[in-house]
């Protein structure tokens, strides 16, 4: 196999790039070792996860509605990963900026609708930075380890949330009913992001897409990316170059959780035109932050591999809910799926890598071959 | 036998901190070896879920924490094998195991939610358990509590005081001398890795088997995290990780009693008061302030504050190191 490949770069390529789904077959396949633990016909099983996620266009609908959140905050964990920071914090910023934006709507319910959207996104994509900011500038000036400081500022969040849902913000009417549901009343109908096709497909998914190009871009084609990658590759090496290491980590930090707050908005704006808690993060979310996580992790911290990824995930998410409908298998199954192909990724991603060294090793070794036979003896 | 309610208060603290003491001093061997295992929420939940099944299955509370070790031992192992073999991203690694964690413990556990089940026997310690104050607090409790005590001075002697301690902080600290003067490290930390590993699932079971018996989707959800955080608190020392998870655990008991005290004040602001206090708490240890106080402390303090306070990390801490 490997002379093979060493034959056919071309082949090895394209091999290298479509290695994820490779690994994303494989753990499908011992998922159907699990279905079968749990007397369902893996066929059956996956037939109806792929034709929950693909078979109609409402369902592709749903599963590119789904991947939309995914994609943005994965963008944001990109520009943190690439920046040398490590952001857990999504499931808090996504928060912070569904409820600015939120109340920006609730504010402003006469303004037009061409207004009020930007102003709002734009509001949401600030307080999920300004969240991520904190932790940024808690990391870069005072050394406070990130990864713990974004976990906490999301366990604050939900706490916000729940406040501000509860008592100032709640839904008029539900403070009459006796339910008092915490949710907000409903953003006014001149808000909704334009819907693209009559399904639920909205507006925010382009705009996450786009998204995902200018960051690919802000990363490697400007110098401010620049200097963010290259404080998360050497922050030493780059004191030393003169980029004034803890105010790009700030950055970093604070871009990352902008997205995860652009995400938030976008889910208020074009899918659920309030906001909602059951007390918990992910009522609201959908665990949204954390996937995202995975969903960068997959795309191999590119923002361009972000958006397959993140479609990817949106299918198993989508299928998922069908293929428990039709198969009695429950929620968690597809959820422990999604681990396995996240192992599976990060495995073949090892397996390639050695691949890859093998390969150079051999092009030296007859680099060095084929000069030493030159020389004349 | 004094029986004030202070001194319930306090042992229902000492008592709730246990798990939290037996995890970070489990994450502090691991990252002393220069490993950080990140995904301690989701151990925890999973071994708190194995732990009660299996005693409930088995009648047994051991046989739960034995099954509980072998989960904690074997998430543990992937982050290890994942880190030393596979080369991957620690953090990567222990994160995705806690969402997996976190999931895989609702599903398999959903058969088992809310039933009771068997729990660790109250057990105090004849004699001790009379002197005053000290007695009801610390000596008439399970025998988890006296294991959680035992476990950080064993821990705190391993680490500082023989031979095999200081093997294992040099693979933490300075590897490559490690190595060179022998010491096989990554064998030192696939070692401690799974030992603390295997103490995390004892923590997880203690929960479930000693403080909220039976096993609910989510119950310990937060603590694996906050254990992470006292650890750094600790200075990866465990007698001060013993005296954080005391102080973590005061500190909601202190919460709960002011949420009593003060009804017109909205619940959230006592549920994020935890969580503020640990960025708090970090942002104190993190920040040069420890420093400034040793400063301004007259001359004979200065030492013995400088070793309560300064705080160092492993240096090859989350490094991965090479034999060649």
């Amino acid at each position: 196999m490997q002379d093979f490949f060493s034959k056919h770069p071309k082949v090895w390529r394209a091999f290298d790039i479509f290695l994820p789904f490779l690994a994303t077959l494989a753990a499908l396949g011992v998922g159907a070792v699990m279905l079968m633990a749990f007397d369902a016909n893996p066929v059956v099983a996956y037939g109806a996860l792929l034709e929950g996620a693909f078979g109609s266009t409402n369902a592709l609908a749903d599963t590119l509605v789904k991947a939309t959140p995914l994609l943005l905050v994965a963008l944001g964990i990109c520009i943190a990963f690439r920046g040398g920071v490590i952001n857990i914090g999504g499931e808090g910023q996504l928060i912070l900026g569904a409820v600015a934006s939120t109340a920006v709507g609730l504010v402003n319910p006469d303004m037009p609708g061409y207004l009020l959207i930007p102003l709002a996104l734009f509001v949401g994509f600030l307080a999920g930075g300004a969240w991520g900011a904190i932790p940024g500038f808690l990391k870069a000036y005072f050394n406070v380890n990130e990864i713990l400081s974004t976990i906490m500022m999301n366990a604050i969040a939900v706490q916000g949330m729940n406040y501000l849902l509860r008592e100032p913000m709640i839904d008029p009417v539900q403070l009459e009913a006796a339910s008092r549901i915490p949710q907000t009343a409903r953003l006014s109908a001149a808000f909704d992001l334009p819907r693209l096709i009559p399904t639920r497909l909205h507006l925010g998914t382009g705009l996450a897409i786009i998204a995902a190009f200018l960051v690919f871009i802000f990363l490697w084609r400007t110098v401010v990316g620049y200097r963010i990658r290259a404080v998360g590759l050497n922050p030493n090496a780059s004191r030393y170059a003169g980029i004034n290491v803890p105010r790009h980590i700030v950055l970093s930090l604070l871009l990352s959780g902008a997205f995860c707050g652009l995400a938030g908005a976008i889910q208020v704006y074009g899918l659920h035109h309030r906001m909602f808690t059951d007390g918990s993060a992910s009522g609201f979310t959908g665990s949204a932050g954390f996937n995202g996580i995975v969903v960068a992790l997959f795309g191999q911290l590119h923002p361009l591999g972000a958006i397959p990824a993140s479609f990817l995930f949106g299918a198993l998410i989508v299928g998922a809910n069908k293929l428990q409908r039709v198969m009695q298998v429950p929620s968690s199954f597809i959820i422990a799926l999604n681990g396995l192909v996240v192992i599976f990724v990060v495995s073949a991603d090892y397996w390639r890598r050695r691949m890859a060294q093998r390969r150079e090793a051999d092009l030296v070794g007859e680099m060095t071959a084929s000069s030493e036979a030159e020389v004349p003896t | 036998m004094d029986s004030s309610p202070l001194i319930l208060t306090l042992a229902s603290i000492v008592l709730a901190s246990t798990p939290l003491i037996i995890a970070v001093c489990g994450e502090i061997l691991t990252e002393r070896s220069g490993i950080v295992n990140l995904s301690l929420d989701g151990t925890m939940l999973m071994s708190a879920m194995t732990g009660f099944i299996v005693a409930f299955e088995t009648d047994s509370v051991w046989i739960g924490f034995l099954a509980a070790m072998a989960v904690g031992a074997f998430f543990a192992f992937i982050v290890a094998f994942g880190s030393i073999r596979l080369r991957q991203s620690q953090f990567a690694i222990g994160f995705v195991l806690t969402l997996l964690g976190d999931d895989l413990s609702a599903f398999l556990g959903q058969n088992y939610t809310r039933i009771p089940g068997p729990m660790v026997s109250h057990y105090p310690i004849p004699i001790l358990k009379d002197i005053p104050i000290i007695g009801p607090i610390l000596f008439n409790q399970d025998p988890i509590v006296y294991f959680a005590f035992i476990l950080v001075g064993v821990t705190w002697f391993w680490l500082f005081r023989t031979q095999p301690g200081l093997r294992l902080r040099s693979a933490g600290d300075r590897p490559e001398a490690g190595f060179a003067r022998g010491v096989s490290i990554n064998l030192q930390r696939y070692l401690y890795t799974i030992l603390g590993g295997a103490l995390v699932g004892i923590a997880g079971a203690s929960y479930s088997l000693n403080i909220k018996i039976g096993w609910s989707e989510g119950i310990t959800r937060g603590l694996g995290w906050i254990a992470l955080a006292i650890v750094i608190f600790g200075g990866w020392s465990p007698i001060r990780g013993m005296f954080g998870a005391l102080l973590f655990g005061a500190t909601k008991a202190l919460a709960t009693y002011l949420q009593r005290t003060f009804p017109e004040v909205s619940v959230v602001a006592f549920n994020a008061l935890p969580w503020v206090l640990m960025i708090l708490v970090l942002l104190l240890v993190g920040s040069d302030f420890s420093e400034r106080v040793i400063s301004i402390a007259p001359k004979s303090m200065r030492r013995p504050l400088q070793r309560m306070l300064r705080i160092s990390p492993p240096q090859a801490l989350g490094s991965t190191f090479v034999e060649d």
